[in-house]
């Protein structure tokens, strides 16, 4: 069932289009790597699939057009994301974080189920017993963990993920990629992913699309992407991993 | 006997109420000071729910003083004008007010910071020239004047009188009492935390399914309705009302108040209406020099207890300071005994 | 007819220069520090009140100016450093700035009224005397303090653009973290620029002094119109301030003939008003 469907998306800031007519589409469950240099207009994609910035064209999600939609009204729809920089209740707890989203993101549910469902959503990444820690004083790990746990109590059927890894070491980084799998593969959760790690993107993907200047230069399986010459001209460059 | 789960702040809020409520019996009828409780019962409505916009939903609003005042009017020129009860002219002043707060929040919906500073400051700006326009006075506003004769509360035969204050002082007991206990159950429930969340982080909260321009809405409602009702009580308590309310000297008391309880922790708007109000009558021994002094508090309490009072009682952290007090009052009252580990 | 229009947009010109000068403050202030300052109308009564000390003790213009511009500076970034620094730390540092300049102008308002009396004082002309020229009448002090505004704006642009401080300034403004990366002292570069605009606005107050008078209280009105320039050209944009400072001083001009000073702020906010539902972000927007 295609999830998500793109038409001609065109997102400007004054003369410049930072996403440039772009058009792709989702399966459900499916999880979807997107790279590119920076400016490539990769978190705009985001901001706009969100309603956060107007565009011109349409989305469509569960075949339902979403694309007049306000930020709230979105994430009602089941679509949750994550930001580049945490962004995060700093004055709350982890806790209470989550709650915004098990309470506001969700519709028509009762006290009993919103407890169960923050319970389900810290065990499954692993933020037990650190409910009342004010997130100002959580390590980055933890801070992006917190804010992918919030989205995740907003019950969404398609997550959007922005640079998940940035900042995390090695081990930290190979736990987060353990964990988007899991949440795939249990949950049956579409993700969309934007990386700079190629790694992590052609281990967590089932296809990757790549972004310059706004534009799709090239979608399909890691493997083809990876050997595309017009993605390794412009991106990948031509040093021993590409 | 089983132990009241209090909050630290519901044990404050508790203790003052309770201390204002028996207050008047040793004061036999002193006018003077009963009206100053009286006025310290209305600043803390007005000062609580300023700081509800402004501590926690992070709102930088200067209209609240314009608010008091819609509502003062609003109840003075229904009672006037059309004989209806102040009984029923309060809470529809408040009301009045609540719809001009929503208005007012409109073009704020999108803006931030200094901005919604600008133009909740341009209400409180354009009210006075308004109240003494052509227009003004043909709602009844009385032009320059104002209004002379708002008629007083009276409740069967007895007419409430500025020469009995205590009934006064009562029924804004009642107010206040209910007022601070509404905005406590706000700030504690799912309300609550959608303004702090979209105080915190905006777009984090938009994410989350917060609808950022109906929390703005609800916290400009919510605080121009309870201001509006402490502002038309006060004109039926003072019984004149005229374009001075607007001038500076209660703007600037009401945010010190904020600043010196401390900003977004309840009840500290309340701890600060009632220091700052006797350090106000306190310091007019100074004259002139009154408030320069109150200015340069104003600076220290900011600079080096940014948490205010409340900052101060409760400590670092949730309330270890006010814990570990209560935890001694318990054993010294024999409550409790001390369990190995325990450290005070 | 067409005389007393040229008084009027002589008249405009005059105040909107100096209106750019001082909104310019408020915009270098708030665009590179993001702190509103709500005492900026009792630094610009400050430099009311310091001109006419000196001058009071015969001490002439030229001298006068030469203490009270570096005093000024002083005043500023030690006011920085003292009531705004501090806050810096704290997560709601925003409203604990507006706080504390708010307490800030409590107490030099005040001690104004206390050290100078409510009455208000006057400063004697820059220049004495008028223009006569094509049947025009302008008086020297209005083409002296419009020369004088003028000269403070391109002055302010060259050491903004031209000056090592001056692009550190807009590099904070620009991005604060980068320009931390890249070695600017945040901090320092915050406090000169208080200083600097706390300059703009008394300078402001000493040109507008002979006409308008200092008072204790007179610095709110201009608070407020420095505050409504500033929003109307884009809170932190240079250029726009001063934009938005010559229309709107022309504005007051056309205001004050037709239906009479007081309606000035009035019709300014309608202007205000109009222009965030048009354009939210105001003339230019941003830093710029």
């Amino acid at each position: 069932m295609k999830i998500l469907q793109i038409e001609s998306l065109t997102q400007r800031f004054g003369e410049l289009a930072a996403v440039d007519n772009l058009s792709f589409e989702m399966e459900e469950g499916e999880i979807l790597g997107i790279a590119g240099p920076n400016g490539a207009g990769k978190s705009t994609l985001f901001n706009s699939i969100t309603g956060f910035y107007k565009y011109t064209g349409d989305i469509y999600f569960n075949n339902e057009k979403i694309s007049r939609l306000r930020p709230h009204q979105i994430c009602h729809k089941g679509i949750a994301r994550t930001f580049q920089i945490p962004h995060l209740f700093l004055t709350l707890p982890i806790h209470e974080n989550l709650r915004v989203g098990a309470h506001f993101g969700v519709r028509s549910h009762g006290a009993e189920e919103e407890e169960a469902n923050m319970n389900d959503v810290m065990s499954l990444l692993g933020l037990q017993g650190k409910e009342d820690i004010i997130t100002a004083n959580l390590n980055l790990f933890d801070k992006k963990l917190t804010m992918l746990a919030a989205a995740m109590a907003t019950k969404p059927k398609l997550l959007l993920v922005d640079e998940p890894t940035a900042g995390l070491s090695p081990t930290e980084t190979r736990d987060l990629v353990a964990l988007f799998k899991k949440i795939n593969k249990e949950l049956g959760l579409t993700i969309i992913i934007i990386e700079h790690l190629m790694k992590v993107l052609t281990e967590l993907s089932q296809r990757m699309m790549i972004m310059v200047n706004g534009r799709k230069i090239a979608i399909g399986p890691p493997a083809e992407i990876t050997k595309d010459e017009k993605v390794i001209e412009i991106y990948l460059g031509r040093g021993k991993h590409a | 006997m089983k132990a009241l789960k209090l909050s630290n702040e519901q044990l404050i809020f508790y203790i003052v109420f309770g201390v204002f409520g028996i207050l008047p019996i040793f004061l036999n009828g002193n006018l003077a000071i009963m009206n100053i409780l009286t006025m310290i019962m209305l600043y803390a409505v007005v000062a609580t729910n300023w700081d509800l916009m402004m501590g926690y939903a992070g709102i930088f609003t200067f209209g609240n003083v314009a608010f008091f005042v819609i509502g003062a009017y609003a109840s003075g020129i229904l009672a006037m004008s059309l004989g209806i009860s102040p009984w029923l002219t309060i809470p529809i002043g408040g009301a009045i007010t609540a719809g001009i707060g929503v208005l007012i929040s409109l073009p704020c919906l999108r803006l931030k910071g200094a901005y919604v500073a600008l133009i909740t400051f341009a209400l409180h700006m354009i009210l006075e020239p308004f109240l003494k326009s052509d227009m003004g006075r043909a709602i009844g506003t009385g032009g320059a004047q104002g209004l002379l004769s708002i008629p007083p509360l009276s409740i069967g035969g007895y007419t409430f009188s500025s020469l009995q204050p205590v009934p006064w002082f009562y029924v804004a007991f009642g107010l206040s009492l209910v007022s601070l206990y509404v905005t406590h159950r706000i700030i504690n429930s799912s309300w609550g935390l959608s303004f702090v969340a979209v105080r915190d982080s905006e777009p984090f909260a938009k994410s989350l399914g917060l609808d950022d321009f109906r929390v703005k809405l609800m916290v400009f409602g919510i605080a121009a309705f309870f201001t509006g009702m402490a502002g038309a009580f006060y004109g039926h308590f003072v019984g004149i009302l005229s374009t001075r309310v607007l001038g500076l000297d209660l703007f600037l008391l009401l945010m010190v108040m904020q600043v010196v309880g401390g900003m977004g922790k309840f009840p500290g708007a309340l701890l600060g209406a009632i220091i700052v109000t006797f350090a106000n009558e306190g310091l007019r021994a100074a004259g002139v020099y009154r408030l320069v002094i109150f200015g340069a508090i104003v600076v220290a309490v900011v600079v080096l207890a940014p948490d205010g009072i409340m900052g101060a009682i409760l400590g670092g952290g949730k309330g270890r300071r006010l814990d570990r007090f209560r935890r001694f009052a318990r054993r010294a009252f024999g409550k409790e005994t001390s369990e190995a580990g325990d450290s005070v | 007819m067409t005389h007393e229009l040229a008084d009027v947009v002589i008249s405009g010109l005059s105040s909107g220069s100096t209106y750019a000068v001082m909104a310019l403050g408020m915009a270098l202030v708030y665009g590179i520090s993001r702190v509103f300052n709500f005492a900026y109308g009792s630094f610009y009564s400050l430099g009311g009140y310091l001109a006419w000390l000196f001058l009071g003790h015969q001490i002439g213009y030229p001298a006068a100016l030469a203490c009270i511009i570096p005093g000024l500076f002083f005043i500023g970034t030690a006011t920085e450093r003292f009531t705004l620094r501090p806050l810096r730390v704290r997560k709601n540092w925003e409203m604990l700035a507006m706080m504390s300049t708010l307490g800030l102008a409590l107490f030099m308002d005040n001690l104004y009224l206390a050290v100078f009396g409510p009455f208000a004082k006057s400063l004697p002309v820059l220049f004495e005397g008028a223009v006569n020229t094509a049947g025009f009448v302008v008086s020297m002090q209005d083409i002296a303090t419009t020369a004088i505004a003028m000269s403070i704006i391109v002055g302010l642009w060259f050491f903004l653009n031209r000056t090592r401080h001056g692009l550190a300034m807009r590099a904070v403004a620009q991005d604060m973290t980068g320009s931390e990366i890249v070695g600017i002292d945040k901090d320092r570069v915050f406090s000169y620029t208080f200083g600097i605009a706390t300059v703009l606005v008394g300078a402001g107050g000493i040109l507008l002094a002979p006409k308008y008078f200092v008072s204790p209280l007179g610095g709110w009105d201009i608070l407020v119109k420095a505050w409504v320039i500033t929003a109307f050209g884009g809170m932190g944009s240079m250029l726009g301030a001063v934009y938005a400072a010559f229309i709107l001083g022309m504005v007051e001009a056309f205001v004050a003939w037709q239906l009479g000073l007081t309606w000035t702020l009035l019709i300014w906010f309608v202007i205000l008003i109009v222009m965030f539902i048009v354009r939210p972000q105001g003339l230019r927007g941003s830093w710029g």
